[in-house]
């Protein structure tokens, strides 16, 4: 393809994207998508806990070993904890009063916390646990307590089977799954109305004079994906920077892999469908018949939406819903699930991501052929199978 | 004049199902010219039109431009302004041309000044912009022949450029497609106001049926056919010299006939040109002649003769409105 044909469609593609920037519905559905994409920072991290990140102060000496007690009391509790030196029991009263602590470790005598939890879970009670075997092992020979010191009090622990994943990373993976489904379809059946509103207003017969149909079908979809794209930008970058701003754990840590996966398939999700939605838009004679004409890409996205919903709260994924992950039909919107349930190993998201590949490639020629064919004729709506009989 | 810039059809032949949309239609469109192009309506005009700009493929034949077939680079110094008009309604006017423009090759630059210069020459400059379907169809049939202009093609191919237009735009239009054909652009544009073909256009081709069935230039075809004379001699008022005259020596030529009289002039048709001398032997005979030539054809009258009374599509394709764009057709790409 020589640069003069890439500069012409890259002239559709600029078209296509002053045409979707202007229009008001685009900013409209940008902005309820930025909505969304903020409530699922948001929302998983409030689930977590309004302090997900537990200040502990201490008080006395020696104080490493004190931090090193409050940390150790947060990695069992699971909460993140930040260590603060304070000068006086009186202070670490007054802070605590204040909301600015959650506990509070008074040299190796007692835990003070500003309101007794009886779960037996908090962070306060750890911290209680935590010290009073740091004091008991303060006892031992100066040898012995140096060990404890450098390995820590409690014991490793190892899982017989991997961690299930917690409602908040669940939440962000049901998050990723609709932002998937609503980008595939809202950019797919913008391609199939703008290919038809250009048969139906004949402008297409103007263009092919100086355009081949697969300049004028890429350019459209670069347009569109570029668009596309930007959103996505725009949706990372809110649900980071909101993500980091409330302390959210799962932006910080685990939700990285579902936003990744999530920006993966959306990738994919959109190279696989953009020609497809583009060769139904070619069949239609009248820009009414649209949306019929994109309704049988849409069911297989809309039925592994739908089943989105019986997996994401279960503790295990079922079989069918775990195939879908492997069809290039279903996969985007599947596989993201699985990432964040955990039930994807990364070999099978590099297969899933694979076969989606070379299937692109395939849904590309299929689709091309179609729009080749069926761009320039008029009358009634036209069938697939009419289009692929005609000869060229 | 030479072969550059002359646009060739040669034996065109196209099928769609049943119907034969093309039968083997050929003719010469010469470079400067003004050219017509007519025929009944699913004559094949516009899938022959749309054959030439590439947009519809043939089961035969080739169309040549500057003694070539008209390849993806020969396509953009094309104009073409098709039957349905074909732009996106939500565009500005500029904006819209600036684009055509730009895919035609121009520059960014050039295609912006362009789209300003034709929209200012074909009246648009108010409304340049304004979207395209915040317009009139009479301005928006403006803006399609400028879409057809706006990167200075060296053919232009206009399917019915004057249809929806008011006096005012029919009038802009042919200035500017006779400025265009002096310019030395080729020319080919169909139309079924005959009497405007007659007046902007130089040559024509009438085709029926996918078939061509007339070809030459407006002044030949208007003297070619039947030849007919008209005779008035003053103070007859009822062509009254004619009455007991026949055929014979004397009388009137062998296989003249008298068409008709109105207002004391007598149309009468020959067998052969120098039969008019006789026949104005005759009028002078009868009295001071105050009104003799040939009659020239007018091109309905030649259209008419051409295609004959029936001028209707083949019967397949009388079914469907729109006949001729409706079968199936598909890119030669």
């Amino acid at each position: 393809m020589s640069a003069n044909w890439w500069t012409l469609t890259w002239l559709v593609a600029r078209r296509e994207i002053t045409d979707r920037a202007r229009a008001k519905s685009f900013w409209i559905a940008s902005i309820l998508l930025l909505v969304a994409v903020a409530a699922g920072a948001v929302i998983p991290a409030l689930l977590a806990g309004k302090h997900s990140v537990a200040r502990i102060g201490i008080v006395g000496r020696p104080a490493v070993a004190m931090a090193q007690a409050a940390r150790e009391a947060g990695q069992i509790s699971g909460t993140a904890v930040t260590v603060t030196e304070l000068p006086s029991v009186a202070a670490a009263r007054a802070e605590l009063r204040a909301g600015k602590l959650q506990a509070a470790l008074i040299g190796d005598t007692e835990v003070l916390v500003n309101k007794q939890s009886f779960s037996g879970s908090s962070i306060g009670t750890t911290l209680a646990q935590i010290g009073g075997l740091q004091k008991l092992y303060g006892q031992l020979p100066p040898a012995a307590a140096a060990a404890v010191a450098a390995h820590g009090i409690a014991l490793p622990v190892y899982s017989l089977s991997p961690p299930t994943k917690n409602l908040a990373t669940r939440i962000t993976g049901l998050t990723a799954a609709i932002l998937i489904y609503v980008i595939i379809l809202t950019y797919g059946i913008r391609i199939t109305i703008g290919v038809g509103e250009e048969k139906a207003t004949r402008v297409v017969e103007v263009l092919l004079t100086t355009l081949r149909p697969v300049q004028l079908l890429a350019g459209k979809v670069i347009g569109m994906g570029l668009m596309a794209l930007c959103q996505i930008a725009a949706m990372v970058a809110v649900y980071l920077a909101l993500g980091h701003a409330v302390g959210s754990p799962e932006v910080r840590s685990a939700a990285t892999s579902i936003v990744l996966a999530a920006g993966l398939w959306i990738v994919l999700g959109y190279g696989f469908y953009c020609t497809a939605y583009a060769a139904a838009g070619s069949l239609i004679t009248r820009q009414a018949d649209a949306y019929n004409a994109a309704l049988p890409l849409q069911i297989p996205l809309i039925l592994t939406y739908v089943l989105v919903y019986t997996v994401i709260y279960s503790t295990t994924v079922n079989p069918f819903f775990h195939v879908l992950a492997f069809i290039p039909f279903t996969a985007p919107v599947a596989m993201p699930v699985l990432v964040a349930l955990g039930a994807a190993p990364a070999w099978q998201v590099a297969l899933s991501a694979g076969i989606t590949v070379v299937s692109t490639v395939w849904m590309a020629r299929l689709a091309g052929t179609i729009y080749g064919r069926a761009i320039l004729r008029t009358g009634s709506r036209l069938k697939v199978r009419q289009v692929l009989r005609t000869a060229v | 004049m030479s072969d550059d810039g002359q646009l060739e059809l040669i034996e065109l032949k196209r099928r769609f199902g049943d119907t034969v949309a093309l039968d083997g239609l050929s003719f010469t469109v010469p470079r400067g010219e003004v050219f017509g192009f007519l025929g009944p309506n699913g004559a094949g005009k516009t899938t022959a039109m749309r054959a030439i700009v590439g947009v519809q493929a043939l089961d035969s034949g080739a169309v040549r431009w500057n003694c070539a077939p008209i390849d993806q680079d020969a396509r953009r110094r094309i104009g073409y302004m098709p039957e349905e008009r074909g732009l996106y309604p939500s565009m500005r006017v500029v904006e819209q041309l600036e684009y055509l423009a730009r895919l035609h090759g121009l520059t960014q630059q050039r295609a912006l000044s362009a789209a300003r210069y034709w929209s200012d020459r074909l009246g648009l400059a108010g409304r340049s912009q304004q979207k395209i379907e915040a317009l009139s169809l009479g301005n928006q049939q403006r803006v399609q022949l400028a879409a057809a202009l706006v990167h200075e093609p060296e053919l232009l191919v206009l399917d019915e450029p004057f249809s929806g237009l008011d006096p005012v735009g029919v009038d802009a239009m042919s200035e500017v497609l006779t400025e265009r054909a002096a310019a030395g652009v080729t020319m080919l544009f169909s139309s079924h106001q005959l009497d405007l073909v007659e007046h902007l256009c130089t040559s024509v081709a009438i085709i029926h049926r996918g078939a061509l069935v007339a070809h030459g230039t407006v002044e030949d075809l208007a003297h070619g056919g039947q030849l007919r004379i008209a005779v008035r001699v003053a103070g007859d008022d009822k062509a009254r010299w004619l009455s007991g005259l026949s055929p014979g020596p004397g009388e009137l030529p062998a296989g003249a006939t008298v068409e008709g009289i109105a207002g004391g002039t007598a149309t009468i048709s020959l067998a052969r040109r120098e039969d008019a001398q006789t026949i104005l032997d005759l009028a002078r005979k009868a009295g001071p002649v105050e009104q003799f030539g040939f009659v020239r054809r007018r091109l309905s009258e030649v259209f008419r003769d051409a295609v004959g009374r029936d001028s209707g599509p083949p019967p397949e394709r009388q079914a469907p409105a729109r006949a001729e764009s409706e079968p199936a057709t598909e890119a030669t790409r």
